[in-house]
């Protein structure tokens, strides 16, 4: 896609990680700034609640990006109900319409934020489709 | 009985975080368009994506269209099934007596605010870039879809522009002046309210 700076690469991220509660007993790392960083998209979900009817739409998107070409993967946060990713839900959404779940990376709330932003770091840089389906859809 | 502040939430459209989400050929990111981000955190905002309708409509390598194009029936049902899936998420901030803005993409055919992009003669083949458009002040089919979605709801407008990303030549000093002085000129303007609750 000659002139096309998109990166191919996004992540299902939870709202409390792009809107971190300001009264949060322990910080995370800047989620937003290291996709950034890495050259990756974001797919937000919704906070904790009913949200059957904008979940089922999420999840359309996803199947058309990973029908692709494009690595999609999930970013949860360990201790938060469905690792604030709708898990359970967002799961059957995708296998309804034929895509496997993303990779799955959970930040733990009570280690160190900046040795969780390299740990996500590292597993953001070193993630991306079979060299096949790359050569496939990207040009 | 404790009442939280409002907070200051950015709808923002889908692009603005992923730019994957693209036209082919349009993306000018590699996924989030950091200076619309920085402007909004810098201020305070908290950010609600909204879906793209484009990307769910006609998929990832869809050509690149006008308004005139979208302007169909299936089109605007389908905006409006995208509307009815965000709208309670938005109906909660307001009516939590939160601060909303809207940010769009100024010059696309669905997610325009000032401007969207028009040619009624246009179709078949794309011939980039010896096709022309115009652009002409309008929203595009999404927010109109939108926005109408909120009306029916009961809920006031929310103040709106848009990153000129689709504009035909991206100038991005030029959309990051626009869009602060939107923002800075929202710090002095009240935000619209519907009945709050207690939170």
């Amino acid at each position: 896609m000659s002139g096309d700076a998109r990166g191919w690469h996004m992540a299902l991220v939870p709202d409390r990680l792009i809107n971190p509660p300001k009264d949060a007993s322990a910080p995370l790392p800047d989620v937003l700034r290291i996709l950034e960083a890495n050259r990756y998209g974001v797919l937000q979900l919704p906070p904790a609640g009913e949200h059957g009817l904008l979940l089922a739409v999420i999840a359309d998107q996803v199947a058309e990006y990973s029908h692709h070409g494009y690595a999609v993967v999930a970013i949860g946060v360990q201790g938060i109900p469905s690792q604030g990713l709708h898990w359970r839900r967002l799961a059957r959404l995708l296998q309804q319409r034929g895509v496997a779940l993303p990779p799955r990376h959970l930040l733990r709330s009570r280690a160190d934020a900046g040795a969780e932003g390299e740990r996500l770091a590292t597993f953001l840089a070193d993630y991306d489709l079979p060299v096949e389906e790359q050569r496939r859809w990207r040009v | 009985m404790e009442h939280n502040p409002p907070r200051k939430v950015a709808l923002i459209a889908s692009c603005l975080l992923n730019q994957n989400a693209k036209v082919c050929q349009g993306a000018n990111y590699p996924g989030v368009v950091s200076p619309v981000v920085e402007a909004l955190r810098s201020r305070g905002y908290l950010l609600q994506q909204l879906p793209c309708p484009e990307l769910a409509f006609a998929g990832v390598r869809r050509w690149w269209a006008v308004y005139e194009q979208y302007d169909t029936p299936a089109y605007r049902a389908h905006c409006q099934r995208l509307a009815q899936a965000i709208a309670p998420l938005i109906e909660q901030y307001l009516r939590q007596g939160d601060d909303l803005i809207l940010i769009g993409l100024d010059g696309s055919p669905s997610t325009g605010v000032r401007f969207t992009s028009s040619q009624p003669e246009w179709g078949g083949r794309p011939n980039r870039p010896e096709d022309d458009w115009k652009i002409v002040p309008r929203r595009g089919i999404w927010i109109e879809e939108l926005e109408a979605e909120l009306a029916r709801r009961g809920l006031p407008p929310i103040p709106a522009t848009g990153w000129a990303l689709d504009m035909g030549r991206f100038d991005e000093a030029g959309a990051r002046r626009d869009l602060e002085q939107f923002l800075d000129d929202r710090q002095s303007n009240t935000s619209p309210r519907v009945d709050p609750v207690v939170r």
